[in-house]
């Protein structure tokens, strides 16, 4: 039981633990999902607020040096309307240009044609000739002309380069200045795009990569730059989508992604899977320890508890059964752990009173009745022995100690006519009231026919057969009989599977008379007995007996035996003792032997002593 | 007392080991009522049966009846006590001793 409890108490823990595991890493799971989720958006949206901001600072920027710019060129414009002879000195004009802070200088006539130039080798330059330059012509009809161009990228080294430009004042013609906006460059370079990656981590190792038609513009790695989105690990499938989350494997680790477009960059935010988790496998590893922990102690409890509280009660209530089983009434069960054993030990501790109780009645009663079956049975059996008055010839006398069962030992003597006696030992098979009652069956059969005149061997053969005729529970009688005719001595005899008889010649030993017996009566129809003989003389005794003085049992289980019931027989001290007087001491002897040992079967003896024929 | 049963077809040995005596008997008997089924040829081996009461005599009896009207009941290996026994019954005339 304590083996099935524990194994669905193990499998009960071992579920929850695999239920609330699940549970909770899955709930994590989500929730770390949801973080990254939360955590990359944040970080995009950070990324599209400086993109606007980059670009409102360049605009700002670009306002002020157009502003500044213009400013420039509007005094320049002055200065030659004021003093037109600056165009003539190349030093004024150079002081002028330091003044202002710019790399050229650039004057036109009404024509469109340079005239005053730093650098000086653009003299003479048509500005129609470039598309560039050529944005300015417009200034030659309108005095109000004012023009900021678009930063250019100049030179080897990419440098931006500006133009600005104004009417003459007075006169028709262009007045440019053009110089290096290191303000805007400074702004444009802080604003690029490729620089915006570095700005914005996610987490410890997530980032942000900018594609622009495709290709990456942004990323932390420069060997990336230029590359396509799809070279880095990103399908076209996930390419297309507008704004969502994914999980894709980029250069052999996979990240979560989310990608959104934005003024025609498409911006995606990427966290690996481990980085994620990391906090759910974190927390995962202290659930299982804590779980592991906590299970481990409420399947100790709960097993202790049940141990202590349930099983061990059962065990002792199931010892004391087992001693009850066996036959000791007198256990009690006395298990107090709780109410319930309580109420369980006080219920079987009345029931085996009361069963003691019903057993001990049912005793009193059944003793009763063998009583009764054991005073029927012996006074059934001759017991006076004065019941020969005047008899001389023969001397005879019988006991029998019966066992605490009912036996079917029974001996049997009595006169047939005036000159022959019957003398009778035998056992039945078999114990109780039916053996008794077979036993009172066979005794009256015997007598009866004897009675009526018939030899021996013929009273067995007519027993025999009524005996087998009514025996369904085929019980069988040994027996030994004979008849001794008191005038001659002649003693008849026949025996049905009896022990042999003891016989005695008048001052001599006894010693078995053997002699093949015919079978038990009431074993087999058809059994033939043979009829012997034997003569007595005055003094001859026989000692007919039952096995239940053979058997008799000491404490050490060793039988009386053949050997000692022939040595008490023939001790000198029994020599000269009479029939009675015998009788009684082999019962002694016997007694003295089993020495308390409980009596098995029952002890019949039964001794007979011829006298001789009476003189006169 | 302990009845070992070995069963060959129709022919059933038991081996009986220890004392045959009202106490036991009864044993004997319900192996008997319970294993004769289909059995037409009883051995009882009684090598190791140290004694025989008249409650067992009975019992075997009992058996030997009921066999004598199929192919036969044999008893063997009986001991110097059982013998005794079996002689002074004159169940030595009517048993089929090996």
């Amino acid at each position: 039981m304590r083996k099935t409890f524990q194994k669905w108490l193990f499998l009960f823990v071992v579920v929850a633990f695999i239920v609330t595991f699940c549970i909770s890493f899955s709930i994590e799971s989500r929730q770390a999902k949801g973080n990254a989720v939360g955590l990359i958006r944040l970080k995009m949206e950070d990324a599209r607020k400086q993109i606007v901001v980059n670009r409102e600072n360049i605009a700002t920027v670009r306002s002020i040096v157009d502003a500044a710019a213009l400013a420039k060129a509007r005094a320049f414009a002055k200065i030659v309307a004021l003093q037109p002879s600056v165009l003539k000195r190349g030093e004024e004009l150079e002081d002028i240009r330091r003044r202002l802070d710019v790399d050229e200088l650039h004057v036109s006539d009404e024509r469109g044609i340079l005239i005053a130039d730093i650098p000086a080798e653009y003299i003479g330059y048509d500005m129609a000739a470039s598309e560039q330059s050529a944005e300015f012509l417009a200034a030659l009809h309108d005095p109000n002309f004012a023009l900021v161009q678009e930063p250019r990228r100049k030179g080897i080294s990419g440098e931006m380069f500006q133009y600005a430009g104004v009417a003459r004042t007075g006169t028709p013609g262009i007045v440019q200045i053009g110089y290096h906006p290191k303000r805007l460059q400074a702004a444009v370079e802080v604003a690029d795009i490729a620089n915006l990656s570095a700005g914005f981590r996610i987490g410890k190792s997530g980032k942000i990569i900018v594609g622009e038609a495709g290709k990456i513009v942004s990323i932390d790695n420069p060997a990336f730059l230029g590359k396509s989105l799809k070279e880095y690990g990103f399908s076209d499938k996930q390419l297309r989508r507008g704004e969502s989350e994914f999980v894709a494997n980029l250069q052999g680790v996979r990240y979560l992604c989310l990608s959104s477009s934005y003024e025609g960059y498409k911006l995606i935010g990427i966290l690996p899977l481990s980085e994620m988790y990391v906090g759910r496998n974190e927390m995962g590893l202290f659930l299982v320890v804590c779980n592991l922990i906590l299970f481990a102690v409420v399947f100790a409890l709960v097993s202790v508890l049940v141990q202590r509280v349930v099983i061990d009660g059962i065990y002792s209530v199931n010892r004391s059964l087992e001693r009850i089983t066996q036959g000791d009434l007198n256990e009690r069960v006395e298990v107090k752990t709780n109410n319930e054993f309580v109420a369980l030990s006080e219920g079987i501790n009345s029931t085996v009173t009361a069963l003691k109780e019903a057993i001990a009645e049912a005793a009193a009663r059944i003793d009763a009745e063998l009583e009764v079956a054991r005073a029927i049975q012996r006074s059934s059996l001759p017991g006076a022995f004065s019941s020969f008055p005047g008899r001389d010839e023969f001397d005879v006398y019988a006991t029998m100690g019966t066992a605490k069962e009912v036996g079917g030992d029974f001996y049997d003597f009595f006169l047939i006519g005036e000159n022959r006696l019957a003398v009778v030992i035998a056992d039945v098979s078999g114990k109780g009231i039916p053996a008794s009652l077979f036993m009172m069956t066979t005794k009256t059969l015997l007598q009866n026919l004897t009675e009526a005149g018939a030899s021996p061997e013929r009273v067995f053969s007519e027993a025999n057969k009524y005996l087998c005729e009514n025996n369904e529970i085929g019980m069988f009688v040994t027996a030994f009989m004979g008849i001794l005719e008191l005038d001659t001595g002649r003693f008849t005899y026949v025996n049905a599977g009896h022990n042999p008889p003891l016989f005695r010649k008048a001052g001599g030993r006894y010693s078995w008379l053997k002699s093949p017996p015919g079978f038990v009566l009431g074993g087999m129809e058809g059994t033939r007995y043979r009829e012997r003989e034997l003569l007595f003389q005055a003094g001859d005794r026989l000692f007919l007996y039952t096995d239940g003085v053979t058997e008799a049992l000491n404490l050490q289980e060793e039988l009386f035996s053949d050997l000692r019931l022939e040595e008490t027989l023939n001790a000198d001290v029994a020599r000269e003792m009479d029939v009675t007087t015998l009788l009684k001491h082999v019962q002694s002897e016997i007694d003295r032997f089993t020495d308390g040992a409980d009596q098995a079967d029952d002890i019949t003896m039964l001794g007979l002593e011829y006298k001789g024929k009476v003189k006169g | 007392m302990v009845v070992t049963q070995k069963r060959e077809e129709k022919h059933l040995v038991l081996t009986l080991e220890g004392r045959l005596d009202t106490t036991t008997a009864p044993q004997l008997e319900e192996v008997l009522k319970s294993s004769l089924g289909g059995v037409t040829h009883l051995t009882l081996d009684l090598a190791k049966l140290v004694y025989v009461s008249s409650a067992g005599l009975r019992v075997i009896l009992g058996a030997q009846k009921q066999m004598s009207k199929l192919d036969g009941m044999v008893v063997k290996n009986v001991n110097e006590t059982v013998m005794d026994v079996f002689e002074v019954t004159g169940f030595k005339e009517i048993l089929t001793l090996e």
